[in-house]
């Protein structure tokens, strides 16, 4: 959960420096929104957390390449077919972590393991090697990144935030933590248009034409914010005041029977996944 | 019955600055009332006091007689009845989905789960926004998150409703809904008591406007009344209403008579109406104060419908044999409105009565009627300002039809049922679909060149 929070702040301030601004700004480009739209959302939140759960686990403990590969497609599937997550936004989400991965994969397929070489040529003047021992565990690490990838950008996907304080409340945290992170989560919103509108406003006014200027602007921007959100806080307490506010906000939730077809298909998942890992437990894809 | 009073009532705020002074006001219940004034005139600070968030400095406040403590035990109560909705609605609206939202106050009430759901329920179909609750409030457009606030106040069930500046930041159309559905609550009983300074807004709507400068109220009085008052004006720096401007400009002019403020256009267009006079041959015989049917005109003679009948009484009998008459006119093939009453609705019915009723102006009031129209494709001519706009094209001598459920109906027909009756202009309006009948289908049997359905 905290995850996804934070990939959706980190795409929310990606976003706000690479996209040019466009007035009341469009909010598509939050993760946060395609989880809203997607047709997952109305499933049920239990379900949806024990089969990333289930992936997060087996991808882990696999010690084929294989049983992660095919986590990975099926969780990429279900986002895409099912969770109607656009394809495009899907592969561009999985290429920023996938960098990491595949620079520290690289390091591991070259500069570790024994055997019988695999490929091997000279790089100015230098051997490089990659052996059958580490090419296996270059390989098992990539599957396992991808498929534990895959499995938390399903849940952000088909999961927006509001769904999940739900998930907080029956995990026992204490009830102000809930409240805050609802209040939280209502006003990043307003704040984020506040900071936009008080950015375009120092933008036209030539506020970031030079890099001093820039950080003069942004540390204005910053103290108006501060301000702004104390005053915020004051008229928060004056709204909950006047409609009763006793120190308690009470929690609905939607009840959300899992179907038979949803059991269904997670069962044969399930399955399907545990005989992979059995079967592929002592092979070798060398 | 007064609902709201206040006695001497001063507000100062921490720093010195005296918000509100000398304020002693009584409001009705069942009224549909507007403070009027600038910005900065106290009319927020003076809502935060009528419903028990702020505690005067002196003075004191009464709900029905009774006046405010300010234990937690009695500030609920008062606050379950007096509803507030703020200016800006992203002040107001701070749980993470629309349901959340409008649930809190039911919740905060001590109601069981389902007594909340059902208010919620009932709240959010009110402002026909029950398609979006699920969403998060970023999601939604000013007039929804205003409709999602008003929603979170009416689930509490409140008798009075404080709007504080309620068309600010909206669309023409999202005003225009808004105020429909203020309408349609007062119409169940009600209170309303909003802040404005659009003067327009305040003459047209209201049943009682408070002047409000510098912290003091300065006039109330019927709208009629306060905006007569030039001088009064003035000193709050607003100006008149556009309606009232024009007719006292078209009144200098000798183009206007009636001597009653019209609100709305076709209260003006009404006024514009100078006694009607001619110059016909007449037949040796006639006498001055004679009655004369001079039959039915059409064309440029016939000003008020397509057809006319007209008599002539005759004030002046020239000595060539012409007279100069005063003409009565009545329209043979009037216009008319028919409401239709969507909650009873079927599809074919509708198509019968636009056909065989030659209804050429359709207009929709309400969103449930307006969702209903859009779905299964019925064209809507008007879509705001239904009433006015009606009454004018009847006034032209067409045949128009209302879409509206609920209290809408009836609001709709009382007024334009007045209408016809101040203004002596005939034409039919009724209710298709409801028990009591229809007049309009009535009247068929009178006069044969009426409509026929």
């Amino acid at each position: 959960m905290g995850g996804k929070f934070l990939s959706s702040v980190f795409y929310l301030t990606f976003n706000f420096n690479f996209q040019p601004f466009i007035c009341g700004f469009s909010m598509t480009n939050i993760l946060d929104d395609y989880a809203l739209m997607s047709p997952l959302r109305h499933r049920n939140n239990w379900l949806k957390l024990v089969i990333v759960l289930f992936g997060l686990l087996a991808g882990v403990s696999a010690t084929s390449p294989i049983p992660p590969f095919f986590i990975a497609f099926c969780m990429s599937f279900a986002a895409i077919a099912l969770g109607k997550a656009p394809m495009k936004l899907y592969l561009k989400l999985l290429l920023a972590p996938m960098g990491f991965a595949i620079a520290g994969v690289l390091i591991i397929a070259f500069f570790s393991g024994s055997g019988p070489e695999l490929l091997s040529f000279k790089f100015l003047g230098y051997p490089l090697s990659i052996r059958a021992d580490g090419f296996e565990l270059a390989s098992l690490v990539l599957a396992r990144s991808i498929s534990g990838m895959c499995c938390l950008y399903f849940l952000a996907l088909t999961t927006p935030m509001i769904e999940l304080f739900a998930v907080l409340k029956a995990s026992k945290l204490p009830e102000s933590v809930i409240e805050l992170s609802m209040l939280i989560y209502r006003y990043i919103f307003v704040f984020l248009d506040m900071a936009l509108s008080i950015r375009y406003a120092q933008t036209v006014r030539l506020g970031y034409s030079s890099f001093s200027r820039s950080l003069r602007s942004l540390g204005m921007l910053g103290s108006t914010l501060f301000v702004r959100s104390w005053e915020q806080g004051d008229k928060l307490f004056l709204a909950m005041n006047s409609r009763c506010y006793d120190g308690k906000m009470t929690l609905f939730e939607v009840k959300r029977p899992v179907g038979a077809s949803e059991l269904l298909l997670t069962s044969a998942y399930f399955l399907l996944t545990l005989a992979l890992l059995y079967l592929t437990k002592n092979a070798s894809i060398v | 019955m007064i609902i709201l009073e206040t006695r001497d009532l001063k507000y100062t705020y921490p720093d010195g600055t005296v918000a509100v002074q000398n304020l002693n006001l009584e409001i009705k219940n069942g009224k549909k009332v507007a403070f009027v004034g600038q910005n900065g005139s106290g009319k927020s600070t003076l809502f935060l006091l009528l419903n028990g968030t702020l505690k005067p400095s002196q003075g004191e406040v009464f709900f029905h007689g009774v006046p405010f403590k300010y234990d937690s035990k009695s500030l609920r109560d008062i606050r379950k009845s007096v509803g507030i909705v703020f200016q800006n609605s992203d002040d107001q609206i701070f749980a993470p989905t629309v349901y959340q939202d409008v649930a809190f106050g039911p919740a905060n009430l001590g109601y069981s789960k389902e007594r909340v759901d059902t208010c919620v329920q009932q709240a959010l179909e009110y402002v026909g926004l029950s398609r979006l609750k699920d969403k998060p409030p970023h999601h939604l457009s000013g007039g929804q998150k205003k409709r999602v606030a008003i929603a979170g106040i009416m689930a509490m069930e409140p008798e009075v409703i404080i709007l504080d500046e309620p068309l600010s930041n909206l669309d023409p159309a999202g005003a225009d809904e808004i105020m429909e559905l203020l309408n349609e609550f007062n119409h169940f009983g009600s209170t309303i008591i909003i802040s404005t300074h659009d003067v327009d807004l305040a003459y047209r709507w209201s049943d009682y406007v408070f002047l409000l400068s510098n912290s003091k109220i300065i006039g109330q009085g019927t709208p009629a009344d306060v905006f007569k008052n030039t001088e009064l004006l003035k000193k709050t720096g607003l100006r008149q209403p556009t309606t009232l401007e024009i007719y006292h400009e078209i009144e200098r002019r000798g183009l206007a008579s009636g001597g009653n403020s019209p609100k709305t256009i076709p209260e003006l267009v009404n006024t514009l109406k100078p006694i009607d006079l001619m110059w016909v041959d007449v037949p040796p015989r006639v006498r001055e104060g004679d009655s004369l049917n001079l039959g039915v005109m059409y064309g440029q003679y016939a000003t008020q419908s397509p057809y006319e009948a007209i008599n002539a009484t005759v004030l002046h009998i020239h000595a060539d044999g012409r007279a100069i008459v005063e003409l009565k006119r009545k329209g043979i093939k009037a216009g008319g409105v028919l409401i239709y009453d969507t909650d009873s609705y079927s599809l074919p019915e509708i198509k019968q009565i636009l056909k065989e009723g030659e209804i050429v102006f359709v207009g929709a009031m309400g969103k449930k009627s307006k969702i209903l129209a859009e779905q299964d494709g019925v064209r809507l001519d008007v879509s705001s300002g239904v009433i006015d706009k009606t009454i004018l094209m009847a006034l032209c001598g067409k045949r128009c039809l209302i879409l509206t459920a609920g209290g809408m109906v009836d609001h709709a027909f009382k007024r334009i049922k007045e209408y016809v009756e101040t203004s002596g202009i005939e034409f039919t309006v009724g209710v298709v679909n409801r028990e009591e009948g229809c007049q309009w289908l009535e009247e068929i049997k009178d006069n044969p060149e009426t409509l026929k359905i």
